[in-house]
């Protein structure tokens, strides 16, 4: 009877220590598997900050290298193009009075090819550093950048946007519309086989918008993505847009051609204007 | 024509209890549409035939006959349809073949036991459950139980195992087997005809445990998305 008894309450603690283990394992599992998320949660969010401060970085340093090569252009180059310019002139006056006409002839060519290369120069380093951008904002540079293409391309682009007065924001959300706008617009004429292309900026409260649509040929973007090279230009435009919070968006239009929407939080101006170029500076440029 | 099935159940009203909650995880099963998910679906199987035999086995008990065949019997069935579940369950094929073996090795140590307890089949009175198939069992479950839990934790494929059904299946079987486990093989020598040993409270835990089980169950399908198992 005695070990009866005894049998009873052993079964009875080693059921009850059993369960006990179920229900810590139950728990263990429950709190394990939370904080293991918790910690895979912070070490990609840890990762995503680094990618986008790499890739913050390397954009900074590819604009710092534009405006130093801009700098170089027309600190260096165009003040001597200048000179070889006005040397040119005075040689001409001496020429001009010699009355020899083949040296004349000469004379004019150098003088024209001179002229012609400062022109190249002014609009390289434009090119490199889109200084209409940083003095008068995103609407006066668009125009300017549709002027020069309408000039040398035999295509249609239109611009328009919702407000007249676009606010100024913050240089590098400008410039990241910027060239995103420049390399969906070169896309276009690229690739697209298009005659057209809108431009649509918009702005409200709390997003611009930015629509570049063409009437080409239309593209699959996931497809272009997954073939290395092809992908490097729309690579770039997330890339850019990651590091402002914005979004990208691809459309194929009904009536063809290809449509893409990039999405960026408003973030105005602090009021730091860049400097604009100048001969002796050469100090980092921080978008 | 029930009177003795209502004093049956009057007087074992946790195992009776026992017996009929099974009904709850069954209609949510059929409600929620879990048997679209093949491991509920045999868990379905599980619980239509597990009715089957405890409704049976209670008419039995009630009528004052010997319905411990109707257990012995039902071990091998059982786990087979709760670690058919673990087989969807697995990604590797080592744990499968794991599982597809066990299944076979509990049948046929079942099917032996049943022989090696009950010296005289013939005798349906003194019929005497298993001494050590339920045992094998219950450790098999738990270990088919913490294996997956280890591949829950290693693959980190479930954000939130609250809403995950097969978790609280799992919890559910886990302490429903850690309560009888101990108490298995001494139950062949406390069940027989002609009992005169009684384990008191340590007897009614695995059916309080069953009725855990039950719950945990219907937490765990009423969790089941026709929607999201789509997705």
């Amino acid at each position: 009877m005695q070990n009866s008894e005894e049998l009873k309450w052993a079964l009875l603690i080693a059921s009850l220590a059993m369960l006990a283990m179920a229900f810590c394992m139950i728990a263990f599992v429950m709190y394990y598997q939370k904080k293991r998320f918790e910690e895979e949660k912070r070490i990609n969010d840890i990762e995503k900050n680094y990618n986008r401060l790499l890739l913050d970085t390397a954009l900074n340093s590819e604009e710092t290298e534009r405006r130093r090569i801009a700098q170089d252009l027309h600190d260096d180059i165009g003040t001597m193009l200048s000179l070889t310019k006005l040397s040119l002139n005075q040689l001409s006056k001496l020429v001009a009075n010699s009355g020899d006409e083949k040296e004349e002839s000469i004379m004019k060519k150098s003088q024209s090819l001179v002229e012609e290369t400062i022109l190249h120069v002014r609009r390289i380093t434009r090119d490199l550093v889109p200084t209409t951008l940083e003095r008068f904002g995103l609407m006066e540079a668009i125009e300017e950048f549709i002027h020069k293409l309408e000039e040398d391309n035999n295509l249609v682009i239109a611009f328009q946007s919702n407000t007249e007065e676009f606010p100024r924001q913050g240089q590098k959300l400008e410039l990241t519309l910027y060239r995103i706008m420049q390399e969906l617009v070169n896309n276009a004429i690229k690739h697209a086989s298009c005659t057209k292309i809108d431009i649509v900026l918009e702005i409200d409260e709390e997003m611009i918008g930015l629509r570049v649509t063409d009437n080409g040929v239309g593209f699959d973007p996931e497809k272009i993505k997954e073939s290395n090279l092809a992908g490097l230009g729309l690579l770039g435009i997330e890339s850019r847009l990651a590091i402002v919070n914005g979004t990208v968006q691809y459309e194929q239009p009904a009536r063809g051609g290809s449509s893409a929407i990039a999405r960026i939080p408003v973030n105005p101006a602090s009021g730091n204007k860049p400097e604009p170029l100048h001969p002796f500076r050469r100090e980092r440029v921080n978008i | 024509m029930f009177d003795s099935h209502f004093a049956y159940i009057v007087n074992n009203p946790i195992s009776s209890i026992a017996v009929f909650v099974t009904v709850l995880p069954l209609t949510l099963t059929i409600t929620r549409k879990a048997f679209l998910d093949k491991s509920l679906r045999l868990l379905f199987c599980y619980l239509v035939s597990k009715l089957i035999i405890d409704i049976i086995m209670l008419h039995l008990a009630s009528t004052r006959t010997n319905n411990l065949i109707l257990y012995n019997l039902s071990i091998p069935l059982f786990y087979a349809l709760l670690s058919g579940m673990f087989y969807f369950q697995f990604t590797g094929k080592a744990q499968k073949g794991f599982v597809l073996t066990s299944i076979v090795g509990v049948f046929v140590f079942s099917i032996w036991d049943i022989f090696n307890s009950n010296e005289n089949l013939g005798d349906l009175n003194e019929h005497r459950l298993v001494l050590y198939a339920k045992t094998v069992e219950g450790v098999l479950m738990i270990s088919l139980i913490l294996l997956y839990f280890y591949e829950i934790i290693k693959s980190l494929q479930i954000p939130n195992l609250l809403t995950f059904p097969f978790f609280w299946v799992c919890s559910g079987l886990l302490l429903y087997y850690s309560s009888l486990i101990f108490l298995a093989p001494f139950l062949h020598y406390t069940y027989t005809w002609n009992n005169q040993t009684d384990l008191g409270i340590t007897e009614v835990i695995p059916s309080i445990f069953e009725i855990l089980c039950a719950v945990l169950f219907s937490v765990g399908i009423y969790n089941f998305s026709p929607r999201k198992y789509a997705k």
